[in-house]
């Protein structure tokens, strides 16, 4: 049991011997240098070493993900990414795993909404095996048909066992809710229909038609020397051929009009899980610091207005938070919260209420100052392993942003007044257009929840699929 | 960020797991921990590193829910919740204001075992985290306003983690069932009557009881010296009085006689099986060979559990074990989600046989090397950031005894040899010794009344 929504666990009891490096003098804030190179296959190539613990840490990112999945068959980017290590044209999914943990390494494939990323960890001194494996994986999948089975099989029972939770699938709902047919609405794992549907030729098809050089950003960071690992690197991922791909742009969309109202019935739930919200914003909006800034003071950290109404004083929740989701095009923006049956209205009203009061007060200069003491704090152990890093260099080549991103995210912090402000919260905050999705015992909020919307859907939480019903969807 | 070469935790003893050290280790010099116990009894530890311009510091209260009673089941973690609502400087609300307008972060969780709070923040943040932690130590107050509201956000925290989680509110069933005497047996959440009933006389109580400076230890790790910690102790915390540690815990639960099953009936998409076996506390000697089981038998793809279960018969969704840092004998609970139309006891079924396998034929020397392997990887990844380390520090003080048994635990998983593991497996893993928890859907026009 944790005090906050965030706590970390007891963690496994071993260690070892350690020692420390050198001290050196306090300086600003600034990521360790690295270097850009693209292969002569197209392969743009991002290198930092970073000394000091024996790891490698690689993040590959493919510049396609969920948002290309075809409708109907939502999942397919995903279970793509799931197959590559099962099944090699040199290794069966069984041996790979096999020599990937026999090194103690870690790898994951997972595809988000704007692309796919293919992560792996392992010791300095299995370098060499753990790059061969990760490209193994990369450029020699062969989807074998029984591996594809068991993968499909095993997403559908996923997706079955989050709506177990209502906290874990709240998102999935709430972004088809508020995007409906638009690829951000899409559930990027798919549902109970569409991982049916999905075959093994789609999934050939898809890899042939993303997963080339020129389409793929990768970064290695850690214990290494980065003119041997440029020369590792040329030999193993340098063989990949080069390929041309077409690029899948996702459209903007404007925001939703009016307020509607999606209610998710599980009848056993003795609590009502929320969102509210509306479209927010890109990953490059020129306003994305200035937006951090507002958004840790309305709902990004303990002491935001909006933790501070619905726990600290009423104590409705054990937590409330406010998320901008930024990605490629305007992704979603959402208030989030649950509370017990009896309390919902009482809550949804005193989220919104804390809404009304940032529009109507904007914030003070105290507040201001607080939040950008607080993102300067808590920046810094963000950056420290290089797993944290090599993700963050990847990303934000990915998104056009550029190291100043974090050198100069202090002057730019700095930069936001209260007037400032004023405008952020007039942009980039809804208030009169709002989506709301509730998923809760419906018999018992139903009536009491009517109020917030002009429009209002409901479906059971067993039925499948997310928003909106996929075909077929009537169980 | 440092401008250059950032510096983390290089390690010794690498060539007792048959790994060759790099020469850069072979120079270093010992894990450098200071240590200093404050006249009140409070033990501090310092490991400065200067990466990044940040602390992380701990301090764990040997307190949690096994000092509890029935009635007040919950209570340590409540209280934890209430050491953040006030005291004599830092009035209701003040201490998180203060920590964030300053660049901190705060948390806490609370365990059967301990209690533990948790500051991460900017060096220049130092002295006021200092000034906080002193003022809630000593003077702690009881708003009975604050207790009405902190009561409802653990209801809720509770609603979210057991009531409306399937893992939590079968875990919760089980370890009600595997332990009969011990205090172990309840939820550190509480029972939801408990939480409702809790009053200001009993949180008194747990504060004197629990919260004496000679009860808990602190661990700071970060951008600090030895020499200026220890100073701000002087002034901050050595003045705190001590008092006598909470009551021992005497009960120990009887040895297990035979299997316990029991079911839950839930509106629920897929079943859940857990197994629960006694196993002994942390300190004890077979907690090396106990986790290199763990590993042959569930971590990653390869292992054992993963191939047979999830792999090969498709039986699960996952399988995991997990096991507490425990004071006491405790419960190693293997976990698994059936697949949808999968008989739990067709998962059970292949769990046992793999456990068989363990006891019957010696593991192979590549499955003793990989989880070799795979806890040296684990552990620079748990010791790469100042959290971590702080972390892990603390808990070899608290559980093993003694923060240097650090230094020993390579040697030690080293000499766990493959005749170790089946041994443990033969000793803890018997059908006599396990209680079986499964989460049966109820589905349809049942699941709707």
């Amino acid at each position: 049991m944790t005090r906050g929504t965030n706590g970390l666990r007891l963690l496994a009891l071993f260690a070892f011997l350690g020692v420390l490096c050198p001290v050196l003098p306090a300086q600003s804030l600034r990521l360790p240098p690295h270097e850009k190179i693209v292969l002569k296959n197209g392969l743009t190539v991002l290198l930092m070493e970073k000394h000091g613990v024996p790891l490698v840490d690689i993040f590959a990112l493919v510049k396609t993900g969920a948002a290309a999945d075809p409708t109907g068959q939502e999942g397919l980017a995903s279970v793509t990414a799931g197959l590559l290590r099962k099944g090699t044209k040199t290794r069966t999914a069984q041996q790979f795993a096999a020599d990937f943990d026999f090194i103690g390494g870690t790898i994951s494939a997972d595809a988000g909404a704007d692309f796919t990323n293919i992560s792996a960890e392992f010791l300095t001194k299995d370098l060499a095996r753990g790059l061969e494996l990760f490209s193994d994986a990369l450029l020699h999948p062969t989807f074998p048909q029984t591996e594809t089975d068991k993968i499909l099989a095993q997403s559908l029972d996923g997706v079955r066992s989050a709506k177990d939770e209502p906290q874990a699938v709240l998102r999935l709902y709430y972004n088809g809710y508020l995007y409906g047919t638009h690829p951000y609405g899409r559930p990027s794992d798919g549902d109970e229909l569409s991982l049916k549907r999905i075959q093994r030729d789609a999934i050939l098809k898809f890899y042939e038609a993303n997963y080339a050089p020129g389409n793929t950003i990768l970064g290695v960071a850690g214990e290494f020397d980065a003119a041997e690992m440029r020369k590792k690197l040329e030999e193993t991922l340098g063989a990949w051929p080069a390929k041309a791909v077409a690029s899948n742009p996702v459209a903007s969309v404007p925001p939703a009009k009016g307020k509607r109202l999606l209610l998710i019935d599980k009848p056993d739930a003795t609590q009502t899980y929320f969102a509210i919200g509306n479209m927010g914003t890109a990953a490059n909006d020129p306003d994305r610091v200035a937006i951090r800034v507002v958004n840790t003071i309305f709902g990004g950290r303990f002491t935001s207005e909006l933790n501070e109404a619905l726990r600290v004083e009423s104590g409705y929740t054990y937590g409330a938070n406010s998320v901008f989701d930024s990605r490629k095009a305007p992704g979603p923006f959402g208030i989030f919260s649950f509370t017990k049956n009896e309390t919902t209205t009482p809550a949804i009203d005193l989220a919104l209420q804390v809404l009304d009061k940032l529009h109507k007060n904007g914030v003070t200069e105290e507040q201001l100052k607080s939040a950008k003491s607080y993102i300067k704090g808590q920046f810094p152990p963000t950056i420290e392993t290089s797993g944290q890093l090599v993700r963050r260099i990847v990303i934000n080549e990915y998104y056009g942003l550029r190291d100043d991103e974090v050198n100069e995210l202090e002057a730019r912090l700095d930069a936001v007044t209260p007037a400032v402000a004023r405008q952020i919260i007039e942009k980039h905050f809804p208030v009169d257009n709002l989506v709301f999705v509730l998923i809760g015992e419906a018999s018992a909020i139903r009536p009491a929840v009517k109020k917030y919307a002009d429009k209002m859907d409901e479906r059971p939480i067993s039925d499948p699929g997310f928003w909106p019903p996929p075909s077929g969807a009537q169980k | 960020m440092k401008k250059n070469r950032s510096c983390g935790t290089a390690l010794l003893l690498l060539c007792v797991l048959g790994i060759a050290a790099s020469p850069v280790w072979a120079q270093s010099e010992e894990f450098p921990v200071s240590s200093h116990t404050l006249k009140n009894g409070m033990k501090v530890l310092v490991q400065p590193d200067h990466s990044i311009p940040n602390v992380a510091l701990y301090i764990f209260y040997r307190i949690g829910s096994r000092n509890e009673h029935p009635g007040t089941t919950g209570l340590s973690h409540f209280f934890e919740h209430m050491m953040f609502n006030g005291a004599k400087k830092y009035g209701p609300g003040d201490l998180d204001k203060a920590m964030e307008a300053n660049g901190a972060s705060n948390n806490a969780y609370t365990s059967q075992n301990v209690t533990v709070y948790q500051d991460w923040f900017p060096r220049s943040a130092l002295e006021l985290i200092y000034d906080i932690e002193a003022d809630r130590i000593r003077d702690l107050t009881f708003d009975p306003k604050k207790i009405a509201s902190e009561r409802e956000v653990v209801a809720s925290e509770r609603r979210l983690s057991v009531d409306n989680n399937n893992f939590g509110l079968l875990d919760e069933q089980l370890r009600a069932t595997a332990f009969i005497a011990h205090t172990y047996q309840w939820p550190v959440v509480g029972w939801m009557s408990d939480i409702q009933s809790w009053t200001m006389e009993d949180l008194k109580h747990h504060f004197e009881m629990g919260y004496s400076p000679s009860n808990a230890t602190m661990v700071v790790v970060g951008d600090v010296s030895p020499a200026e910690i220890f100073q701000l102790c002087e002034k901050y915390i050595e003045p705190i009085p001590s008092h006598a540690p909470p009551p021992p815990v005497t009960t120990i639960e009887p040895e297990q006689l035979g299997e316990r099953r029991l079911v839950v009936h839930k509106p629920a998409e897929l079943p859940l099986l857990m197994i629960g076996y006694h196993v002994p506390q942390t300190n004890n000697p077979d907690f090396y060979a106990l986790n290199i089981m763990r590993s042959v038998l569930f971590q990653g793809e390869s292992s054992r559990m993963y191939q047979r279960l999830v792999d090969k018969d498709q039986l699960a969704l996952d399988v995991s074990y997990d096991v507490d840092s425990a004071f006491d004998p405790t419960l190693g609970v293997i976990t698994a989600q059936p697949r949808q139309g999968v008989d739990p006891q067709a998962c059970e079924k292949a769990i046992y046989e793999e456990l068989e396998n363990v006891k019957g034929a010696l593991i192979s020397d590549r499955e003793l090397e990989k989880a070799k392997n795979n806890q040296l990887a684990d552990f620079y990844r748990e010791m790469r950031t100042i959290n971590g380390r702080a972390n892990t520090i603390g808990t070899y003080e608290v559980f093993m005894g003694d923060y240097q048994k650090l230094f020993d635990a390579a040697k030690s998983y080293s000499a766990v040899t493959k005749e170790d593991v089946q041994r443990v497996a033969k000793k803890y893993f018997g059908p006599n010794n396990r209680t079986v928890a499964t989460l049966l859907p109820e589905i349809g026009e049942k699941a709707k009344q």
